[in-house]
């Protein structure tokens, strides 16, 4: 158990170091304090004085910038909401935000500031497999300080299962589930030679391992494999990795990457003529994906006609559930945007998003969870006002329970197709691909 | 009067000892550095074999496939390792760094062997691979790849700066010793000088009269005698004691 005085020591060097840091880093953080976004109006008091500072690093730049935004955006969505309304039991929900580009070691740099440094009550809305996993054993180095990390956008093992999954709680399906559908859902069409691509690091492995896991139950094994470095941009060629896959004859490629580099395999895929069904988990971002295969074509369908996309949240589109109406107003309402000290490079977000739901509901189930504090926010009653959420309807047709034994809220994995330009439920496995 | 002919053994001589003290330097260096760090790259790679191995078990066991590569991509950052794979006990490969996939050598290659091997895998270059068995092996193996390339650049960098450091005291030592020569080589221009002057002149009395005679040492000793010699002439007996012909 860390001690006052090291506690201390800890904050002294940091803040020695911070400067240093963020000028190699080249990170930037900031209190949220835009004009037109109430959940951004920390104003730089002590902390648990008047707001609750939620610790927050995500990709805002590099290839995969578009998913740290749009998380984000959903995020800020809700709790601008919140803030509008007077905040949680009086306090502000303040974002205390840093940019990792997705890189790991960032990540853990981010952290330490956030828990040593800021002081944030818990860690949110962080990025990515290989971020994540970096962080885990900081969680439980600090355990004592009662640290937890709150719906990270990975569907990955390790913070769901010892002997870190203590020290976070989930709310997304994860991986494991994602692929175990899809590989159940091509094997009941009759695609049996399943390859795999995915990204060359602890979230591709984690797909990998789903994929491999689902085949087993059926006595068959992954057909063929290729891999990609992490931050590899759509301009770049996949041929080689599409020739590795076709070598192995299969009947469909699951891809486990983020959606510069599986655009880019979905669209060499076709021009090499490796014609099978191509399905995306969750992290892809769907929607990115689907502009860079169809931004200047005018056959937009032919790189996306056997493109299918699990997703842990439902469609966007579906407004008979509440929870994506009130999605859809508040981020019309706020149509919050990145702080400018965090964005290097543009990007123009998505009206709505998979990833930007997805934020909206972790915002919402964190509200809930806070509110249940009762005006203490004491991070020791975390976990139990965590517990305490059994049979809560977040809005979008499956109850959320959570308990000792239970640190994941949804259950659900959705399938989705391209149609008329944009990813709609596939229904139909054995019409679409068989 | 320049020396030219005197020394030119003695210049060559030096730079000879030279050149050949940096021929035997820079071949003893480039031996024991090769050998010094290709052992010590090959003991780095099984240490970190093992660690990954003895880090492995409990991830294994957990069939904690994520956290396993996360454990790989860290040791793959250290500088002259290219590549990590864990093979299960059944040959699956369980964790890997390899980019777009991994290469058929290595897919035939039986996946228990833990001895180094040297590896040329076509469009990554050579390795040299060390493995370390997890559990006793039943658990799979930890394979490793060192970069030859990165080993031989590191001892061409090695000896390149020995080598540079021994040729610039070459060059000063060359210098130095054609500066000495020359400092030997002054007075005895200045004998010669003399002694032709000597002879050119045969008025006694106007004989010159130079600073070489002044000096105490050998130079001035022959000056000195040139000078009686020419003012005197030679001894009857010492021009019989000349040996003739």
């Amino acid at each position: 158990m860390l001690t006052r005085k090291e506690l201390i020591r800890y904050v002294l060097a940091a803040a020695v170091l911070a400067p240093w840091g963020r000028a190699l880093g080249g990170t930037a953080s900031r209190f949220l304090q835009a004009d037109s976004d109430p959940a951004a109006t920390g104003s730089g008091g002590p902390p648990y004085s008047g707001e609750i500072v939620l610790g927050v690093s995500a990709a805002f730049s590099g290839p995969s910038r578009g998913l740290g935004t749009e998380l984000y955006r959903g995020a800020s969505a809700y709790f601008s909401r919140v803030n509008e309304a007077g905040g949680i039991n009086g306090r502000r929900i303040v974002l205390k935000m840093y940019d990792d580009g997705y890189q790991p070691d960032p990540c853990v740099e981010n952290t330490m500031k956030l828990m040593l440094e800021d002081q944030v009550f818990l860690l949110f809305g962080y990025v990515g497999t290989p971020t994540v996993t970096r962080v885990l054993p900081l969680l439980k180095k600090f355990q004592d300080e009662n640290i937890f990390m709150f719906f990270p956008f990975t569907g990955a093992q390790p913070q769901r299962q010892p002997p870190y999954g203590d020290f976070a709680f989930n709310l997304r399906a994860s991986y494991a589930q994602e692929t175990a559908g899809l590989v159940n859902n091509f094997v009941s069409i009759g695609k049996e030679r399943i390859a795999v691509f995915y990204q060359a690091d602890a979230y591709g492995r984690s797909g990998w391992a789903g994929v491999r896991a689902a085949l087993a139950p059926h006595g068959l094994r992954i057909a063929g494999e290729a891999t990609y470095s992490r931050g590899a941009n759509y301009t770049g060629t996949m041929r080689r990795q599409v020739e590795i896959l076709k070598a192995s004859s299969p009947d469909a490629v699951i891809c486990i990457g983020a959606y510069a580099a599986c655009a880019a395999f979905a669209r060499d895929a076709v021009d090499f003529e490796l014609d099978v069904p191509i399905a995306n988990l969750s992290f892809v971002g769907s929607e990115n994906m689907l502009k860079l295969l169809t931004e200047g074509r005018e056959d937009s369908e032919s790189y996306t006609r056997l493109l299918v996309n699990s997703q842990v949240v439902p469609s966007y589109e579906d407004l008979s559930l509440p929870a994506v109406r009130e999605y859809r107003d508040l981020l019309d309402r706020y149509d919050p945007q990145v702080p400018p000290e965090l964005v290097k490079e543009e990007y123009a977000p998505f009206p709505y998003s998979f990833g930007a739901l997805e934020g909206f509901l972790n915002a919402k189930l964190l509200a809930e969870i806070i509110r249940r504090l009762e005006g203490e926010a004491d991070r020791a009653k975390l976990e139990q006002a965590v517990f305490s959420v059994t049979d809560y309807d977040l809005g979008v047709g499956e109850r959320v329970s959570f308990g000792p034994n239970r640190r994941q809220g949804l259950q659900t994995v959705y399938y989705t197709v391209v149609e008329d330009g944009r990813f709609v439920p596939l229904n139909d496995w054995q019409a679409k691909f068989a | 009067m320049k020396i030219q002919k005197l020394f030119q053994r003695t210049r060559f001589g030096i730079f000879a000892i030279f050149g050949g003290i940096v021929l035997s330097t820079s071949a003893l260096c480039l031996y024991t550095v090769d050998t010094q760090l290709s052992a010590e790259y090959e003991i780095n790679s099984k240490n970190i074999a093992k660690t990954v191995a003895d880090s492995s078990v409990d991830i294994l066991l957990n069939r904690d496939m994520a956290t396993l590569q996360s454990l790989v991509d860290q040791f793959v950052e250290i500088q002259g390792i290219r590549y990590i794979y864990i093979t299960s006990e059944t040959g699956e490969y369980l964790a890997h760094t390899f980019v777009p996939g991994i290469p058929e050598e290595i897919l035939r290659s039986d996946h228990r062997n833990t001895e180094p091997v040297e590896r040329e895998l076509p469009g990554l270059g050579n390795f040299i691979e060390v493995g370390s068995p997890i559990l006793a092996g039943v658990a799979g193996t930890v394979h490793v790849g060192m970069d030859l390339d990165v080993v031989a650049l590191k001892i061409t960098r090695a000896i390149g700066q020995q080598v540079y450091l021994v040729s610039i005291i070459l060059v000063i030592g060359v210098l130095a010793s054609i500066w000495l020569v020359n400092l030997a080589a002054k007075p005895l221009g200045e004998l010669l000088a003399y002694a032709v002057e000597l002879a050119r002149d045969n008025d006694e009395q106007s004989l010159p009269d130079r600073e070489v005679l002044a000096r105490d040492d050998e130079v001035g000793h022959l000056a000195r005698l040139f000078l009686y010699v020419a003012r005197n002439g030679p001894r009857p007996d010492a021009l019989e004691a000349t040996p003739q012909g």
